[in-house]
């Protein structure tokens, strides 16, 4: 089993360690080790924010400085203990990270980034600036030992004992949120937003809670640091400590907290190899990290994962029992949209729109090539909002609201390409589409083994999503609408691709479907497949509807033929 | 009077940064990646200008031609080592490689040249010109008139020659430029080049004035990256007039208050920006690639 031998790998990694600090340590040796603790701790938070959410946050320094200051400024100045300031080191960085959070985090990923460096070079000058309170570019001595029960932790063995204790429960925390409903919400919105969007995870409230994490642990390795060097100055606010977190997430493995741990131990022994660089030990860093994202990704901890498996054979996983999804929400008045419009700059591409999607009805969207039907879908599934016009999903005005808040609402689509994240196994894919409802992802990939049961490929469970062929990866992207059991489901292009005997299989799914009471629209461009399955079609050209009946009319109506062969006297 | 002065030291250090922003603003447009290393290439071709000068005991204006050159090649030897491989990977592969490449520069540089500011010489002289009663330091205007020409000079030759027009189609839509026959990755290599020899002449102009430690480059990305977002993202004209208008700020806030107040306050201003106006002030001149 995978699991039992990362155990005994770690075990085995913990021990050595344990045996070097108490054997073979000097005390300049302890000293490198609990430093190393301390910046495993902050790598953490970061493995959190970046590692999983792929925000790249540059305040991660900042907020260790900051946890520093507090702890350098409450215990020199104010004589306030450990038990006082460690939690205030851990709270001060958590506060100041979510208004922060809340102006940014929707910001796309390298504006994230700046406003981040932004943040941490304001703190920087204030730092320096600020003399009375932070004692200025000297910074401040004098910081008190931690107290632990009355016992001041001396510097050597006992500090480093209680720096990788914190080490120890602060990994098991963040594996316990990596491996849980937060990390793989994390993951699925890191490597596709929008998909994540329309799969109901909040994106803003998630990479929310993801910095608000990092800055806590981030805040509690600064005032260790500072109990470890007795004094707080400017230096733990500059570039230098977030390139080396930087460096050792990625050296040791984006998003795994044992890459955190292995980087950091490496990484700050490193520079003790190439004393003669001095304080120019940084240009191995930096060899360090490009060498890393070049050659091998996924980090140290990631060679040595894919190492094991080659060794040991592939992971075979013990399947969950599939479990039906709770039913869908009653939507009696399905989906209506009334005058919708959308302009793309000067243009209109979608021009006073109005449809109902009833329950139990199957709805064909068509249209020549560019007519509007994409940006239909977008502004329906809430992935563009519209310009004016009203959108009622049983009977609520949700007009202009997010896609993860329509997705939580019963509405589900799919996109024209399927969009399943690279790497992913096909039961996590689909379970990623039920972390915005299921209480813990156990839960959830037990209902997405029902759906793919239900889509008659229970077996791909245990595969791999890459190098599935191309209607079995349209099967588990249905598989992923499906198992939200939503009231309504928007279809782009369902068939694209599929066999007649595939599309046979596909009909007859669609109509059960409808069957049960769910509203589909789909748009399509195969009148085959469609037209004996829609009771109704709509046509659009130009952003506007042209046809609006039943789809056995569509054929001879005279607007549809123009729309799609030109018209006359038209190049 | 001492208005005017200020104008001149902002316009000055303005026109340097503009030529960083440029730089920056033209990798990002023919490629979509973030070169967090911009600015540590400022820092590197303002070292490089003091390391010529012992050996070239000649006015700064000479220096140029080599330090443009020397620059190029860095630049192109970056984008091999830190672009080319991950160029189909995520745009926060490269953001994360050009930052690496940035601690090798810098920390580079503070092992051959140790933490103190070191100054480069001047383009001309270091007198100060007397124009009609008003003091004005050659300098500054040498700094302006350079920038000027490198700035009409990359204009010249992306408007007007077939180097240009291949390097704009690559920047504007590579997979199209590629099936219409322009070599996309040569066109990349010559624009990274092109990127780092902007950077480098900013070394050299601002390395007289405002002197040049290993660390300088940090805040050089910072105003760069502010320039960009300021002006637009993507926009060349907008990153030379964010440019502008971030150096006047910056001059205007030091002499009324202090620099590290000018420094904070632009921050500040940036994330008012980002929050309230994410496409910029004139809005944003490329739409995301899909």
């Amino acid at each position: 089993m995978a699991e039992r031998r990362s155990a005994v790998i770690l075990t085995a990694g913990a021990l050595a360690l344990l045996v070097y600090a108490l054997a073979f340590a000097s005390p300049y040796g302890l000293r490198v080790l609990t430093v190393a603790g301390v910046y495993a701790l902050a790598a953490f938070g970061f493995q959190i924010v970046f590692g999983l959410g792929g925000a790249l946050s540059l305040a991660q320094g900042a907020f260790f400085g900051v946890g520093a200051y507090v702890t350098g400024i409450l215990g020199s100045r104010h004589g306030l203990g450990f038990e006082a300031t460690f939690p205030l080191s851990m709270l001060v960085p958590f506060l100041l990270a979510l208004p922060v959070g809340l102006a940014v985090l929707r910001l796309e990923s390298h504006y994230f980034a700046l406003a981040t460096l932004g943040i941490a070079q304001v703190l920087h000058l204030l730092a320096v600036n600020l003399p009375e309170l932070t004692g200025g570019s000297n910074g401040l001595a004098g910081v008190p030992a931690a107290v632990l029960f009355g016992w001041a932790v001396p510097r050597g063995l006992p500090m480093a004992g209680l720096v990788w204790g914190l080490v120890a429960l602060g990994g098991l925390i963040g594996w316990r949120l990596a491996r849980g409903r937060l990390g793989r919400s994390l993951t699925m919105l890191r490597d596709d937003p929008l998909a994540a969007g329309t799969l109901g995870l909040d994106v803003g409230r998630l990479r929310l809670a993801a910095f608000g994490i990092s800055a806590l642990f981030a805040g509690a390795a600064g005032a260790l640091a500072v109990h470890t060097q007795r004094v707080v100055s400017p230096e733990v606010l500059e570039f230098p400590v977030m390139v080396s977190i930087l460096t050792i997430s990625i050296v040791g493995g984006r998003g795994r907290m044992a890459g955190a741990v292995l980087g950091a131990v490496l990484l700050l022994h490193l520079p003790e190899w190439f004393r003669f660089l001095e304080r120019g030990y940084l240009v191995i860093y930096g060899a360090a990290l490009l060498l890393t994202i070049v050659l091998a990704p996924d980090g140290l901890t990631g060679l040595l994962h894919r190492l094991t498996a080659r060794l040991y054979g592939g992971k075979p996983r013990a399947l969950v029992e599939a479990r039906e999804p709770p039913p869908p929400p009653a939507l009696p008045e399905g989906l209506a949209v009334e005058g919708l419009r959308k302009y793309f700059g000067g243009v209109q591409a979608v021009d006073r729109v109005s449809l109902d999607l009833r329950p139990g009805t199957i709805t064909g969207l068509i249209g020549p090539n560019g007519s509007g039907k994409s940006t239909v879908i977008n502004l329906l599934s809430g992935l563009e909002r519209p310009d004016a016009g009203r959108v009622r999903l049983g009977g609520q005005d949700v007009t202009g609201a997010r896609a993860d808040r329509l997705a939580r609402a019963g509405l589900a689509r799919s996109f024209q390409a399927a969009a399943l994240p690279a790497g992913a196994g096909v039961l996590e894919a689909v379970a990623a589409a039920r972390l915005a409802f299921d209480r813990d992802a156990a839960t959830a990939e037990a209902h997405a083994h029902w759906a793919l049961d239900r889509l008659g490929v229970g077996e791909l469970a245990g595969e791999s999503c890459d190098g599935l062929p191309a209607a079995l990866r349209r099967r588990v992207e249905l598989a992923r609408a499906l198992v939200r059991r939503p009231a309504v489901l928007l279809l782009d292009e369902p068939a694209a691709g599929l066999t007649d005997g595939e599309k046979a299989d596909l009909a007859a799914l669609l109509r059960d479907l409808a069957g049960e009471g769910m509203a589909i629209l789909l748009v399509e461009h195969d009148m085959g497949f469609l037209l004996p399955l829609a009771g109704r079609v709509l046509c659009l050209d130009r952003g506007q509807l042209i046809y609006d009946g039943p789809a056995g009319e569509v054929r001879r109506d005279q607007a549809v033929a123009t729309a799609y062969l030109g018209r006359a006297g038209s190049a | 009077m001492a208005a005017f002065q200020l104008l001149v030291n902002g316009v000055a250090l303005g026109a340097a940064y503009a030529l960083v922003a440029l730089g920056f603003v033209l990798v990002l447009n023919a490629t979509s990646a973030v070169n967090f290393a911009q600015g540590d290439l400022v820092m590197a071709g303002g070292l490089l200008a003091v390391a010529l000068a012992p050996l070239i005991p000649l006015p700064g204006i000479v220096l140029l031609p080599v330090v443009l050159v020397l620059m190029a090649a860095l630049g192109l030897l970056m984008a091999l080592a830190a672009y080319l491989p991950l160029r189909r990977r995520p745009p926060v592969s490269v953001f994360i490689s050009t930052i690496a490449v940035g601690i090798i520069l810098q920390n580079g540089a503070a092992i051959l040249f140790g933490p103190e500011p070191r100054a480069a010489p001047p383009l001309f002289g270091d007198d100060t010109l007397h124009i009609g009663g008003l003091a004005v330091p050659e300098q500054s205007l040498a700094i302006v008139a350079v920038a000027a020409l490198l700035i009409g000079a990359q204009q010249w030759v992306f408007a007007r020659t077939q180097l240009g027009r291949r390097l704009r189609a690559t920047a504007q839509d590579p997979e199209m430029a590629r099936a219409c026959g322009v070599p996309v990755t040569a066109m990349i290599l010559v624009t990274f080049a092109i990127g780092a020899a902007c950077a480098g002449a900013a070394g050299l102009l601002l390395a007289n004035r405002y002197f040049v430690t290993p660390t300088s480059g940090g805040d050089l990305i910072l105003k760069a990256y502010i320039a960009v977002t300021v002006g637009g993202w993507g926009s060349v004209p907008g990153a030379v007039v964010g440019a502008l208008l971030i150096a006047l700020f910056e001059v205007g806030v030091s002499s009324v208050l202090s620099y590290p107040v000018a420094l904070g306050a632009l921050y500040l201003t940036l994330l008012a920006i980002l929050v309230l106006r994410p496409q910029g002030l004139f809005g944003e001149a490329v739409r995301r690639r899909g």
